[in-house]
C-alpha cells in the first residue's frame, strides 16, 4: 500500500471537492483583496478617502459572502435549510445583538448623513480627535497625544459632535481684559496691529474687538481674530503671547482682581499707616 | 538696492553673495559642492552697516545636486496664490464703462540651478499677510495688497521687486461697479523685463453683474515697447486663457457677529 497516496485515505470524490475549495479561496481572496485596493485609490481619487474606505469594504465582505456560498455549494452544504434555519436563530440573535444592530443602523446613518469625513478633527463628548475610520459598529479616532479611541456609532449618533475642521477657516477668541485706567481707543490699535503682524491671522474677515463687559477689575475686551483651519492652534498658541509681550512694551495694565474699600460716599477713605518694624511683626504672625 | 539682478549668478567657493530685493535679503554661498542659501527681511535685521555677511543667527538651508555647480539662476516670478487687492480709494464704474488701471505688486524671487533650471526655493520679496476670498464655508486663501489703481505709471519711481499689471475692467452689467477690492488672479500672466521694470501682460475683467461670476481673460497683450522676446518667466500655470470666477463679489456679512 502507497503511504503517500491521498486516495487510500479520502474517497476521489471527496479529493476533488477539497480541491476545488482551495482553489476557490486561494484564486478569490487576491482578486478580491485587488478589487478592494482598486476601489478604494478609485473612490478615494475621485470623492474623498472616506468613500474609498467605505468602497473598499463593501467590494471585500460582498466578495467574502460570494465565495462563502460557492464554497458551500461545492461543499454539498445546501443554503435552503440554513436559510430556514436562520430565521429561529435570527431571533434569538436579535435578541442578543441589539446593541451591535443598533450600531451598524446608526453607522449608515451616520454615512448618509456625513457629520464628518475621515481625516476631519472632531470632538465627540470632549474627546478630540482625527478621525481615522468610519467602520460597521464603530468610528475610530486618533487623540493629539496618540491615544487611539473607538467610539460605538450609536454613542456617536446619541452624542453632539463637533466638527473643528469642516469649514476651512475658523475664529479664535482672544479674551483679553484691561485696567479701567487705559485708553481704548489705544488697546484697539494695538491689538489690530498685533494681528496684523502675526503670521497666522487673516486680514479678512477683519479683526473684530468686542467690549464685553465691565468687569469687577477690569474692562473685558473679545478679541476675534480668523486663521485658516489647520494653522489655528497656531494662532492661539503666538497671538496670546504677542499680545502680553506688546502690552508690556505700551504699558499697558493686565489687572489681577482687586477690591477698593470704602466706607460710605460721604466719609474719607480709610487711614492706612506705615507702622516701622512691620516686617518682623508679620513674619512672627506667620509662625 | 540692485536693480539687474535677473538671470545667472555666479558663486565662489567660500564667499558669500548678498542680493537685496524690496525687504528681502538673501545670501547665497558655495561650499564643498553644496549651494547654501539663508534671507532675512529688513524688519528681522537690526541696524547693520555690513549686509555682506549675514545675521549671526541665520539659518542656512543646504543643497546638494548631482552635478554639483556653483551657479545659480535669479528669477522673479508671481506670486504663488492670488491677491485680493484693495484700492486706496474706491473707485465707481459706471454701466457699459471700460477702463484701463495698473497694479504693481511684489515679486517672489526663485532660486534654482542655473545649468538644470533646478528649483532650490522662492521666497516673496515682501511679506504680504493672508486673506480670505469667499465665505466662511468656502473661498480660497490669498495674499492682501493694496493698489493706487493708477491710470498712468509714466510718472511713477521705478521699483524692481514691483511687477507693474495692465488692468483692463469692462462693465457690462446694468448696474454701477464700485471698485474697491478684486481678486487678481496672477498665476495665469507672464513676466516681462523692460527698461529696468517688471511687467505682466494685460488681464480683462469682464462684470457682469452682482449675482454672476466674472469673466477674467489674460488677452496676453503686451504693454507699448515691450516684446516677447522680453520675456523672464513664464505663468505659474499654463491653462485656459480665460476663467469664470468670482472676481467682485463681497462675502463676510458685515454687522454683529456671535
Amino acid at each position: 500500500m502507497d503511504l503517500f497516496n491521498i486516495y487510500n485515505y479520502l474517497p476521489e470524490e471527496t479529493v476533488h471537492q477539497l480541491v476545488r475549495v482551495v482553489l476557490i479561496i486561494v484564486i478569490s481572496i487576491p482578486i478580491l483583496l485587488l478589487l478592494r485596493g482598486w476601489a478604494r485609490r478609485f473612490f478615494t481619487k475621485k470623492y474623498a478617502p472616506h468613500y474609498g474606505m467605505l468602497a473598499g469594504k463593501v467590494v471585500f465582505y460582498t466578495g467574502i459572502i460570494l465565495m462563502m456560498i460557492t464554497v458551500m455549494g461545492q461543499l454539498g452544504i445546501s443554503l435552503a435549510p440554513l436559510l430556514a434555519g436562520a430565521g429561529i436563530v435570527g431571533v434569538a440573535l436579535g435578541f442578543a445583538s441589539q446593541t451591535s444592530v443598533s450600531n451598524i443602523i446608526s453607522g449608515l446613518f451616520l454615512i448618509a448623513e456625513q457629520p464628518f469625513k475621515v481625516d476631519d478633527i472632531i470632538n465627540v463628548g470632549g474627546t478630540i480627535g482625527i478621525v481615522l475610520s468610519i467602520d460597521v459598529l464603530s468610528v475610530k479616532l486618533r487623540t493629539f497625544d496618540n491615544m487611539f479611541v473607538r467610539i460605538p456609532n450609536e454613542t456617536i449618533i446619541k452624542t453632539e459632535v463637533i466638527n473643528l475642521t469642516r469649514f476651512p477657516i475658523r475664529r479664535f477668541n482672544a479674551k483679553v481684559s484691561v485696567a479701567y485706567k487705559e485708553d481704548i481707543e489705544e488697546v484697539r490699535k494695538i491689538l489690530l496691529d498685533v494681528a496684523e503682524k502675526n503670521k497666522h491671522s487673516l486680514s479678512e474677515p477683519e479683526p473684530q474687538i468686542i467690549f464685553e463687559a465691565f468687569g469687577t477689575s477690569s474692562i473685558d475686551l473679545d478679541f476675534r481674530i480668523w486663521a485658516p483651519v489647520d494653522e489655528w492652534i497656531h494662532l492661539k498658541n503666538t497671538i496670546q503671547e504677542e499680545i502680553k509681550k506688546q502690552f508690556d512694551q505700551e504699558g499697558i495694565e493686565i489687572p489681577f482682581p482687586h477690591v477698593s474699600f470704602y466706607t460710605g460716599s460721604e466719609s474719607k477713605p480709610l487711614p492706612i499707616e506705615l507702622v516701622k518694624g512691620a516686617e518682623q511683626f508679620s513674619s512672627e504672625a506667620d509662625q | 538696492m540692485d536693480t539687474d539682478i535677473w538671470g545667472k549668478q555666479s558663486l565662489e567657493e567660500g564667499k558669500t553673495k548678498h542680493i537685496s530685493v524690496g525687504e528681502l535679503h538673501i545670501w547665497l554661498k558655495y561650499r564643498n559642492e553644496e549651494v547654501w542659501i539663508t534671507q532675512a527681511y529688513n524688519d528681522e535685521i537690526k541696524r547693520k552697516a555690513d549686509l555682506d555677511q549675514p545675521p549671526k543667527d541665520a539659518e542656512w538651508s543646504r543643497w546638494a545636486h548631482k552635478n554639483s555647480s556653483a551657479e545659480v539662476a535669479i528669477q522673479p516670478v508671481f506670486p504663488d496664490k492670488p491677491l485680493v487687492i484693495h484700492s486706496e480709494y474706491s473707485l465707481k464704474i459706471s454701466p457699459e464703462t471700460q477702463i484701463q488701471i495698473y497694479t504693481r505688486i511684489p515679486v517672489w524671487i526663485r532660486i534654482s540651478l542655473a545649468d538644470n533650471d533646478y528649483q532650490l526655493t522662492e521666497l516673496p520679496s515682501v511679506k504680504l499677510s493672508r486673506t480670505w476670498f469667499g465665505t466662511e464655508i468656502e473661498g480660497e486663501l490669498c495674499y492682501h495688497a493694496k493698489t493706487k489703481a493708477r491710470r498712468d505709471l509714466s510718472h511713477v519711481d521705478k521699483k524692481p521687486y514691483l511687477v507693474s499689471c495692465p488692468i483692463k475692467i469692462v462693465n457690462k452689467s446694468v448696474e454701477e461697479l464700485t471698485f474697491s477690492h478684486f481678486c487678481f488672479r496672477v498665476e495665469r500672466l507672464s513676466m516681462f523685463y523692460h527698461e529696468h521694470e517688471l511687467w505682466a501682460d494685460e488681464t480683462q475683467i469682464i462684470y457682469q453683474g452682482e449675482d454672476l461670476h466674472s469673466e477674467v481673460i489674460m488677452t496676453g497683450k503686451l504693454h507699448k515697447g515691450i516684446t516677447k522676446k522680453q520675456l523672464l518667466s513664464k505663468p505659474r500655470k499654463q491653462v485656459h486663457k480665460s476663467l469664470a470666477t468670482r472676481t467682485f463679489k463681497r462675502f463676510f456679512k458685515v454687522g454683529p457677529t456671535n
